[in-house]
């Protein structure tokens, strides 16, 4: 059956996400907790022993690279959740409803996206206030830019979140979903070390990972500096692939999410 | 074909096949008049569910066809989820929301404007009685408080037609009894025609309408309450005995004695019938006559059951070495007697006489429990006997719902 988009059931999703995002604090104090630490333990400590990158300061340059950690934990979990949705029920309700599965995902996906950024922008809020970037007119407008890329980043990992929770009906994945997906897409990211210092075998599997370009462009929109290999259009290529990303999961997701069984 | 205004729900050959083999609803055909309650009884397993997931366009039909509120429910299938509600087994509420945010965002699904949500809200926590606590998260509502909001969501868009899958399921009785009070008021005030599921026999008697029993994915019986248990006529009469063995015993003595109607084992050890009507199911043998070696509901026929219920049942043969197979697990004896008061002296001594221990003797009129039994040749409630049976055919189903595909 072909239903058409509704934009009233993207809303309603949506804003179930963000009652749910609002109501659990506890969540929210964790993740901007953790980092925090991240930032002030290796912003600050691994700093000392490092220095700096280019010509930034090392917890400036750590900086970018966290924000997209609260990123990327927030939307694939976010898209993930869908299985809680599955398993205890509440997707049944809405899947009964006389709206298509494709507003439903859509809504899900836009709601997954809008608290994540949130998070991000706490964070970035959180750097700032520690230092980490220079306070210049032309940081107004970066982190205003900082505010959409962090939406066009998430809306993909969410995606990718839902492809996943649509596919498997187990909690207990979520252990492996964590060390053998989110952690190395955080850690080839290059949040922690720029791609022109590292042996060649990592180079290419940094390159293809997509946070490596959200990571990228985050910097560039708040630090205005870019990663040398990448060229001085380096903000428009990591733009281009999240683009495509974003398209793939968001296609592969809803695929997945509508041949899902409730 | 009858006209749609007064009939709400047809349904036509409907058919359910998991995974190319279960075929969990069999060929149902039924019809459902506007602001009647009927009920699907039948135990767990037995297709109430895919059945109603099929009319709520949750589910495709392998096939047959069936029309909800006027609407055929794989063509127009968006008509027929705007004339209906549907309160799911399990519970499908959001626990971090409250209960006024619950229905908010059902109304909004179903696009009603914020005038008519706030208005219908505040009707609905009325009748289900749950405005004071209305702004409290879910979560800390009592199961019969939820299950009373999900009945409120479910009539908020006013459906023309409500589902409810086992409304009462693990309720206590005073809860139950509130929800059956709920429901009643609900068909009678707003003309709603109801469809509901359960496995609680004195549910579905103080509540329906009309009764369809349904064993196996298929209909064994289908009229109302009274009837059914009208056409047992005569009293029941359970015997319970010391030793199973003795069963065999006395029961050909019963049958030779004109005043027993029927001779019915009860409690008996469901395992064998239930896996041999199972490995039917599967080869999709169920349809026809194809059912014969092995499969008795251990009543040993004299042909006495009246002539309608006769014909509803599936299975007609009897196997007495399956009989005697069966009867090892069992302690108990159903009688239906003409004026059985009178007769229990008779029973007793003819027991007595052939040396069987009897344990305890109970007389009653025919319930829907008998009917049921009568009907599917096992108890409703008993179900310890095939309970490894059931949790693999949980799984069976589940295993096969998986690799399904629907939207």
């Amino acid at each position: 059956m072909v239903q058409p988009l509704s934009g009233q059931a993207i809303y309603v999703v949506l804003l179930r996400e963000l009652k749910r995002y609002w109501r659990a604090k506890a969540r929210i104090i964790s993740s901007v907790a953790q980092s925090f630490f991240f930032l002030a333990i290796f912003g600050l400590g691994l700093g000392g022993f490092i220095g700096g990158v280019g010509k930034v300061s090392y917890l400036s340059y750590l900086a970018p690279g966290i924000i997209c950690m609260g990123l990327l934990f927030g939307s694939v979990f976010s898209g993930v959740s869908v299985i809680f949705d599955r398993q205890f029920g509440f997707m049944k309700e809405m899947l009964v409803a006389p709206v298509s599965r494709t507003s439903i995902i859509l809504g899900k996906i836009l709601g997954g996206a809008v608290t994540a950024s949130i998070q991000g922008i706490i964070l970035m809020a959180v750097a700032g206030i520690m230092g980490a970037f220079t306070p210049t007119p032309a940081l107004a407008f970066g982190a205003l830019a900082a505010i959409g890329v962090m939406l066009l980043i998430t809306t993909g990992f969410v995606g990718l979140g839902v492809a996943i929770g649509s596919t498997l009906n187990d909690f207990h994945a979520f252990q492996l979903l964590s060390t053998f997906v989110i952690w190395p897409l955080f850690m080839l990211s290059g949040a922690f070390f720029p791609i022109d210092a590292v042996p060649l075998p990592l180079q290419v599997a940094m390159l293809f990972d997509p946070m490596f370009y959200g990571v990228e462009l985050l910097r560039w929109c708040l630090l205005g500096v870019g990663t040398p290999m990448l060229g001085p259009f380096g903000w428009l290529i990591s733009l281009g692939v999240l683009t495509g990303f974003n398209a793939l999961m968001i296609g592969i997701g809803t695929y997945l999410f509508s041949r899902a069984q409730v | 074909m009858s006209s749609a205004k007064t009939d709400t729900i047809e349904v036509s050959g409907l058919t359910k096949v998991f995974n190319g083999k279960v075929r969990a609803v069999d060929t149902i055909s039924f019809i459902v008049k506007g602001g009647e309650i009927l009920g699907f009884l039948g135990p767990n397993g037995a297709g109430k569910t895919t059945t109603l997931n099929m009319l709520s366009t949750l589910l495709k039909p392998t096939s047959g066809t069936a029309t909800v509120n006027g609407h055929d429910i794989v063509e127009e299938s968006d008509a027929v989820r705007r004339s209906i509600g549907y309160v799911f087994q399990d519970p499908t509420l959001d626990i971090e929301l409250t209960g006024r945010e619950n229905l908010d965002f059902h109304g909004r699904l179903y696009n009603l404007n914020r005038n008519l949500r706030k208005q219908r809200i505040k009707e609905m926590l009325e009748i289900v009685q749950l405005t004071d606590r209305a702004d409290n998260l879910v979560k800390t509502y009592s199961g019969g408080m939820k299950r009373r909001l999900e009945i409120a969501r479910g009539l908020l868009h006013h459906p023309k037609v409500l589902f409810l899958d086992e409304p009462t399921l693990g309720l206590d009785p005073q809860t139950r009894h509130s929800i059956w009070e709920h429901i009643q008021r609900l068909n009678q005030e707003k003309k709603i025609t109801i469809i509901l599921t359960t496995h609680y026999t004195e549910e579905a008697d103080h509540l329906c309408d009309r009764i369809l029993i349904i064993d196996f994915g298929k209909i064994v019986a289908l009229d109302t309450p009274d009837k059914l248990k009208a056409q047992l006529e005569g009293d029941v009469v359970s015997l319970t005995f010391k030793a199973p063995e003795m069963i065999p015993k006395v029961h050909p003595l019963f049958e030779k004695k004109k005043w027993i109607r029927r001779v019915h084992l009860l409690s008996v050890d469901d395992n064998q019938a239930t896996t041999n009507r199972m490995m039917n199911m599967m080869h999709g043998m169920a349809a026809g006559s194809g059912m014969t070696g092995g499969i008795n509901h251990g009543s040993t026929g004299r042909s006495r059951m009246p002539k309608h219920l006769e014909k509803m049942q599936p299975h007609g043969s009897i196997n007495q070495n399956s009989f005697s197979n069966q009867a090892l697990g069992s302690k108990r004896l159903n009688l239906l007697v003409d004026d059985g008061g009178h007769r229990i002296p008779s029973i007793v001594k003819l027991v007595d006489e052939a040396g069987v221990a009897l344990e305890s003797v109970e007389l009653h009129k025919p319930t829907l429990d008998d009917v049921f039994i009568s009907v599917t040749g096992r108890n409703i409630r008993d179900q310890r006997g095939s309970f490894m049976e059931m949790v693999r055919r949980h799984r069976i189903m589940r295993q096969a719902r998986g690799r399904q595909t629907h939207g």
